[in-house]
């Protein structure tokens, strides 16, 4: 009996603290599921060097202090990983080095496949979420948001100049961001409709001074931001690189980016991730996809069901076909739409809600429960991909799981 | 082999087009008479840029290709070359930047950094001046005359890699005087078509070049003054069909290229990503890029060779040091008689060698004794100013030969991104960047 009640007590024990070492655990995407976002780290920095064969990049991460000595940290985009500029879907290739990107980003999910270091390797208090879900530059965040920058007042001289601005929400009940201080200069751009204007033409306008102080009266608009190193110790301070003056001009850039980041999915194909496989006979099977998140919705609408055709294609975790030296098409397997089902309640960020039933007679290893793949229905342009998108004829294991040592180590 | 290509007039004027300098290069090398000379006669033609001296253009090997890559920081990249075969399949070749090697777009200076990734890039290059420290991979000197099998064609992988200058095509095509003629655009749905053009001298084309097909999409954008228009728009104004064929009665017009995957089995088709329909548009964005350049310059101090060091005494020297070239002028109109200046010893990566606290922290300080303007044209990469100062702290990063970095009064005192500098203690790597960051691709 006193054994029993030992062994009893034993096993409480260990069981408390397994839970509380569960409970400790830090946390981390699985693959094949797309994590909670309320579980990931949010950080802004400026985008410093970009890799965008393998989705991967370093930022300069702002933190309170100075903000120059910020080494570069490496990043990986999640396969679902979502990218933004402009308020619309885009790709790492889209983003100017200098932009000033916020990001919002995970552990690595299998530290021994990242593509970038998954230890600190300097002092500062830099994150080790590294692994990022959605990166987006500063009016994407507002319009995602529903916050705009208003401006307060400006102060010229020799063509350069500080704005005051604050970024508020554009509900009236929230309150109000603090003020802050944002250098311009000639290089600024502004757009207003289709016009893309200079400080020089504001000035001219009368809109501006052409020195000295100006009230701005609380002016809405979107601002891009950028970094350049600043004078007289100021450890942090952005820089305004665009100003949106009105939606017309908002709308106009959306559109822009939308366009060019529709016409690379239409030939790189949507990313989707490999929910199930009904296994048929003869290598035939049916699979149902999740389609990634974050496109315009006339790419979704492209996926139709009842005799639609198509072709899947393996991929890895950067996105990069399995193979490609004959176009993805070459080795990709073939078959039909079976059904497009739109998931109910709100799909979670990374995942469009939308699953694509799919039968095919060519059921491969690349195809499975969990796996990233990348599905095309047949009317879209049938193109070979570059090289460095493809993985190619044997691949080593290096080009399936980038190594982080392209990334130097400050000191 | 001799000079075939006669400098006739400024600097950025060069009388004939450095593609026909490219491949009249490779047609010399295969025109040698004596067959069992030829190595021989190859050993003697390899030219290599020597540390402190700017190379004569008429021996720099011309290219065009897609930036695929950059690493600003290190001042290199990757560029998908051009060739006769399947574009698609050509490896990004890795180049790294010259120290005076000069980036132009919009028809301004730049820095790698402002390129955007997929633009078409116009490359004057040299084998790499000093092999064992190559920051990209070294490939075998005859390389561009290889057939890089699988359909490439040879000239594909140049082994001249180290870039005097690499520039957009609207720039290469203020800088040559040339323009695109648009004979037709065809619309082919409401927002994408195919447009035929020619590529001539602006004022005196006669029409009969070859004609050439490039596509367009949605994401154009078609600059006219201080607009910044959409296809919709041309359609509007009836200026582009809705839909079919329409001729364009050959306006002269400036393109920005890029490439995206063509389908048909096309080897080759570049992609429109800007028109700018007049001077004014034109000049909007190169004041715009000229802009962004001069704050940079202004940040990260103008970079030039050490000419000649006069040793004085107790570290006292007077060094004389050319300014690099392609700037805005009114960055060398800063350099004035008996003002301050300073100066720090910088890599060839034009990375200052200390910056901590700033490149102002452990720069020599002195006083510009003269600035004066080498007379006749300088070379491509050299500004043909000269700058004598005087220092009480001459040190080993100032020696003839050796890249400096230096500031003149007037412009900001800003400490640097941690990347733009070496920081204290380098290590070898950080002064020579390992071109192992490069990945091999195979088939």
């Amino acid at each position: 009996m006193r054994l029993c009640l030992s062994c009893f007590s034993l096993a409480l024990c260990l069981g408390a603290s397994l839970l509380a070492i569960a409970a400790e655990e830090p946390f981390r995407p699985e693959q094949g599921k797309f994590p909670p976002l309320d579980k990931s780290v949010a950080y802004r920095g400026e985008l410093v060097f970009v890799d965008h064969a393998t989705r991967r990049g370093s930022l300069r991460v702002e933190f309170k202090s100075e903000f120059f000595r910020s080494p570069p940290t490496p990043f990986a985009m999640l396969p679902y990983g979502m990218v933004r500029y402009h308020g619309a879907p885009a790709d790492l290739r889209d983003i100017p080095i200098g932009t000033i990107m916020n990001i919002r980003a995970f552990l690595p999910p299998d530290p021994k496949n990242s593509s970038v270091v998954t230890t600190p390797n300097h002092w500062y208090p830099l994150p080790l979420e590294n692994h990022a879900i959605l990166i987006e530059d500063e009016p994407s965040l507002c319009l995602r948001e529903g916050k705009t920058w208003k401006l307060k007042e400006v102060d010229l001289q020799n063509n350069q100049g500080i704005v005051l601005a604050t970024r508020d929400s554009q509900d009236a009940a929230a309150a109000k961001g603090p003020e802050e201080k944002l250098t311009i200069d000639s290089t600024t751009r502004f757009w207003r409709g289709r016009e893309n204007l200079s400080l020089a033409d504001l000035v001219a306008e009368g809109t501006w001074p052409a020195s000295g102080k100006k009230s701005l009266g609380g002016q809405s608009v979107l601002l891009g931001l950028i970094w350049k190193p600043c004078p007289d110790g100021i450890f942090v301070r952005y820089h305004i690189s665009d100003v949106w003056l009105d939606d017309k001009a908002t709308q106009r850039a959306i559109q822009s980016q939308t366009e060019v980041h529709k016409s690379l999915i239409r030939s790189r194909w949507m990313p989707a991730f490999v929910d199930k496989v009904e296994y048929g006979k003869f290598g035939r099977a049916t699979a149902t996809v999740t389609l990634f998140g974050g496109m315009d919705p006339s790419l979704y609408a492209d996926f139709k069901k009842d005799g639609y055709t198509g072709a899947i294609n393996g991929a890895e975790n950067t996105l990069k076909h399995a193979g490609g030296s004959y176009g993805p098409a070459h080795m990709a397997s073939q078959g039909t739409i079976l059904e497009v089902i739109k998931t109910p309640g709100v799909a979670p960020m990374g995942s469009s809600g939308i699953q694509v039933r799919f039968e095919t007679d060519l059921i491969i290893e690349g195809i499975r429960p969990g796996r990233v793949v990348r599905i095309r229905p047949s009317d879209w342009p049938k193109v070979y991909i570059p090289r460095e998108e493809f993985l190619g004829e044997g691949a080593k294991i290096e080009d399936r799981f980038p190594r982080p040592d392209i990334f130097p180590v400050y000191r | 082999m001799k000079i075939f290509l006669v400098l006739r007039s400024s600097f950025f004027v060069l009388s004939s087009s450095f593609f026909v300098l490219g491949s009249s290069s490779i047609k010399v090398f295969a025109a040698n008479e004596a067959q069992g000379t030829k190595n021989q006669e190859q050993v003697a033609e390899i030219y290599r840029p020597q540390a402190g001296k700017f190379p004569p253009v008429e021996k720099a090997h011309a290219y065009r290709g897609e930036l695929i890559f950059v690493d600003h920081a290190n001042r290199r990249g990757s560029i998908r070359v051009a060739g006769e075969g399947m574009f698609r399949r050509n490896d990004p070749h890795p180049f790294a930047m010259l120290p005076y090697g000069m980036v132009r777009y919009h028809g301004a200076p730049a820095d790698l950094r402002d390129i955007p990734l997929g633009t078409m890039m116009h490359v004057l290059a040299y084998l790499p001046p000093d092999p064992r420290i190559s920051a990209v991979p070294v490939l075998p000197e005859n390389n561009k005359e290889k057939d890089a099998g699988h359909y490439r064609g040879a000239g594909v992988f140049p082994a001249e890699n180290h870039v005097l200058l690499i520039e957009d095509e609207a720039s290469y095509c203020l800088r040559e005087g040339k323009a695109w003629k648009l004979k037709e655009v065809e619309l082919q749905s409401s927002n994408q078509g195919m447009i035929l053009a020619t590529l001539e001298a602006k004022q005196s084309g006669d029409g009969k070049a070859t004609e050439q097909k490039l596509t367009f999409d949605g994401a154009l954008r078609i600059w006219r003054g201080r607009e910044c228009l959409t296809i919709a728009e041309l359609i509007a104004e009836g200026a582009w069909p809705a839909s079919g064929k329409k001729s364009l009665n050959a306006p002269s017009v400036l393109l920005g290229l890029t490439w995206k995957p063509t389908p048909d089995g096309i080897f080759q088709r570049f992609h429109i990503s800007d028109i700018w329909l007049d001077d004014a548009a034109i000049q909007r964005a190169a004041k715009n890029q000229t802009e962004t350049h001069t704050a940079l310059i202004r940040g990260r101090w103008m970079p030039a060779f050490v000419d000649t060091v006069e040793y004085g005494k107790f570290g006292r020297a007077t060094v004389t040091v050319t300014l690099f070239g392609g700037m805005d002028s009114s960055l060398y109109a800063d350099f004035n008689k008996d003002s301050p200046v300073l100066i720090n010893g910088a890599e060839n990566t034009l990375k200052h060698d200390g910056g901590h606290y700033g490149p102002g922290h452990l720069a020599s300080r002195g006083t510009i004794l003269g600035v004066v303007k080498t007379p006749g044209t300088a070379p491509m990469g050299s500004s043909g100013i000269q700058v004598r100062f005087e220092t009480d702290l001459i040190i080993e990063g100032i020696r003839p030969g050796r890249v400096v970095r230096i500031h003149p009064k007037g412009w900001p005192d800003v400490v640097l991104p941690r990347e733009e500098y070496l920081g204290d203690g380098p290590r070898q790597e950080d002064r020579f960047p390992s071109p192992a960051i490069f990945p091999k691709y195979n088939l």
